[in-house]
């Protein structure tokens, strides 16, 4: 073990280089930690998917609608307990910046398809009696301020109301989601409430179903129901797809792009250049200490010894900065999760993510370090004492 | 008495843009126990090199060093880094104190390779650097001290884990009369009064009539004369 008052010492001996060297590496970890935390959010929908749930899309795409007559069909098939019309919205609340998640759906079947929306305040009989009731995710609900009893008037942008006014929703409750797949950001609203609209001329958009949700009888085969629903439209007039829910979630992923591809390519990036700084770092520590790390030799320190020294100045190098990032990424969950609300549900630092930052941290300081150690041990007593500098 | 070290038939030479240059050429030569030895010659000699081949900094390239009935030519790496911690005390020109201790830490040092408590090293290192007259400067960095002051802690340095023979390279050669003056004066100490076997390498004359002996070498390693002083 070499000697560690040493170790530190000559680590903090040039100050503003420590603390340059140690602050790059504590803002590269904590960037590693968001964008890993990111990925885990764009995933989590997919890996908490309920196994009894299909969805039933067009298959040419998502956004060609489907006729409302499938509807009752899709009811009909053997294995399908329920079914449920779900329309994306598309509008936003006073300013195209407000961005949050509006579906039309039928009522009636949203809280038997999606047990795991809970309301937290406000009552499902409300919401179901009123046609212009919704109810909202707790995390939209707390960054603009709703409360059960409010109105929340929203421009349409993909259904505009003929006249330009907004469609004018009344909160009949706020809930929360108890698994990943549904976020706390969306506004939920009657289906009737849309479908009225635009057959009365009130307003305009395309007619037809976005998808629909089936939920599937217990103990019913989940390719069999699947093959008979796509079967049963196979002559048109719009073919569908039906796919498991977490199929769909993460094709719904893949349609910004392969981001986990990006956010990889990002973070090994992020690691390349830490990589490098401490490197840099330790390789002008090791030249500054080459006549120390002969005088150690002298004294009759061993090479693995003297090796040490730079290998644990680079492990605690990579310590004290990741550590930082480490903390600041765990600190900062709850204000960034709400900074990234409904634009980006879901967001959690877990503790995989702070364990795999402690790992990069690690490698770091492992890559940094053996270079300059290794030299050192190998560098002969009397070359080291040469050195004037 | 029986010669402390032995070194017969001494050969070491360096390789230099593909030229062999030959500095220790079948150096023989006894050096007692408790002797306090200058080695002087022109540059080139082999003063430095031998001081290293002695101290086991170096290898030989032919011929054998034996060191109180050890010989160190056969010694392996890890071997040899133990015997150093054990047996030898170095004291360099440049004094080379490690810049980011203090004076009590540098001399702390070579007591980290034994099996002492905390408390021990600590109390060892206070005595030895009271010993070189430097016992109020003990928390002061390198930067802190005067040229005389650092080569006083690097002597504490060198005897404190108590070896048997402390190798002495140019300690004077950056240090103004009077603060050689006080390193000579306290080499002789370590010597006449603790028995510690003393081998210094100088030019400077003065610094030479310090030593009980003064050992020439003659340009190409070859052993000179051997001048008793005292």
């Amino acid at each position: 073990m070499p000697p560690l008052h040493l170790v530190w010492r000559n680590l903090t001996k040039r100050k503003a280089r420590f603390l340059l060297t140690a602050g790059s590496l504590a803002i590269a970890i904590f960037l590693l930690c968001l964008l890993r935390s990111l990925v885990v959010a764009l995933d989590a929908g997919v890996k908490a998917a309920a196994a009894d749930r299909l969805i039933v899309q067009s298959k040419v795409s998502l956004f060609v609608y489907l006729p409302q007559s499938y509807g009752p069909k899709i009811a009909s098939v053997e294995g399908v307990e329920r079914v449920m019309r779900w329309n994306w919205f598309g509008g936003y609340y006073q300013d195209p910046s407000n961005f949050f998640a509006q579906f039309a759906c039928d009522q009636d079947e949203l809280q038997a398809i999606y047990p795991e929306i809970q309301l937290v305040d406000g009552e499902w009989d409300d919401f179901l009696r009123d046609r212009k009731a919704c109810i909202v995710g707790e995390a939209t609900a707390s960054k603009y301020g709703f409360k059960v009893g409010d109105s929340v008037p929203i421009i349409g942008a993909l259904f505009p109301k003929t006249d330009g006014t907004t469609w004018d929703f009344r909160v009949a409750g706020i809930y929360k989601s108890i698994k990943k797949n549904v976020d706390d950001a969306t506004l939920f609203f009657h289906y009737k409430y849309l479908e009225n609209a635009l057959d009365s001329g009130e307003g305009s958009g395309p007619a037809g179903v976005g998808i629909f949700v089936v939920k599937m009888a217990p103990g019913s085969d989940r390719t069999e129901v699947m093959s008979r629903i796509d079967a049963l439209f196979e002559q048109g007039p719009q073919v569908v797809q039906t796919t498991t829910e977490a199929e769909f979630q993460a094709q719904f992923v893949s349609m910004i792009g392969n981001v986990p591809l990006f956010v990889s390519s990002i973070g090994g990036g992020v690691m390349v250049a830490i990589l490098l700084a401490a490197l840099n770092t330790m390789l002008m520590a090791a030249r500054e200490q080459t006549r120390d790390i002969g005088v150690l030799k002298a004294l009759g320190f061993g090479d693995g010894v003297v090796a040490g020294v730079l290998l644990w100045q680079s492990l605690a190098l990579c310590a004290c900065g990741g550590g930082a990032g480490i903390l600041l990424a765990a600190a900062t969950e709850d204000p960034v999760a709400k900074m990234l609300g409904t634009v980006f549900p879901g967001y959690e630092v877990t503790s995989a993510t702070l364990w795999a930052a402690a790992g990069a941290t690690l490698f770091v300081g492992l890559v940094a370090g053996v270079g300059p150690a290794l030299r050192a041990r190998g560098l002969s007593v009397i070359d080291a004492l040469r050195r004037t500098g | 008495m029986a010669a402390l070290i032995q070194l017969r038939g001494l050969v070491k030479g360096y390789t230099r843009g593909g030229e062999t240059l030959r500095v220790l050429d079948k150096l023989d030569l006894d050096l007692e126990a408790g002797g306090f030895y200058a080695l002087m010659g022109p540059s080139g000699s082999g003063k430095t090199t031998l001081l290293n081949l002695v101290g086991g900094l170096d290898r030989p390239d032919g011929g054998s060093i034996v060191v109180d009935g050890e010989d160190i030519a056969a010694m392996s790496g890890p071997e040899l880094a133990e015997w150093r911690a054990e047996k030898v005390g170095f004291v360099f020109q440049g004094f080379n104190l490690i810049p980011v201790l203090t004076a009590q830490e540098n001399v702390e040092l070579p007591l980290l390779l034994t099996r002492l408590s905390r408390a021990q090293r600590k109390e060892h290192a206070k005595s030895a650097l009271e010993l070189v007259g430097l016992g109020d400067r003990r928390s002061h960095r390198p930067s802190q001290l005067s040229g005389g002051q650092e080569q006083r802690v690097a002597i504490a340095r060198a005897l404190v884990s108590d070896p048997m023979l402390v190798l002495a390279d140019e300690p004077t050669g950056d240090l103004d009369r009077k603060s050689a003056d006080d390193v000579l004066a306290l080499l002789r100490l370590l010597n006449e009064k603790y028995g510690k076997t003393i081998l210094m390498v100088t030019h400077d004359h003065a610094a030479a009539q310090q030593a009980r002996t003064i050992v020439h070498l003659d340009k190409g390693g070859r052993l000179g004369r051997i001048e008793v002083v005292r």
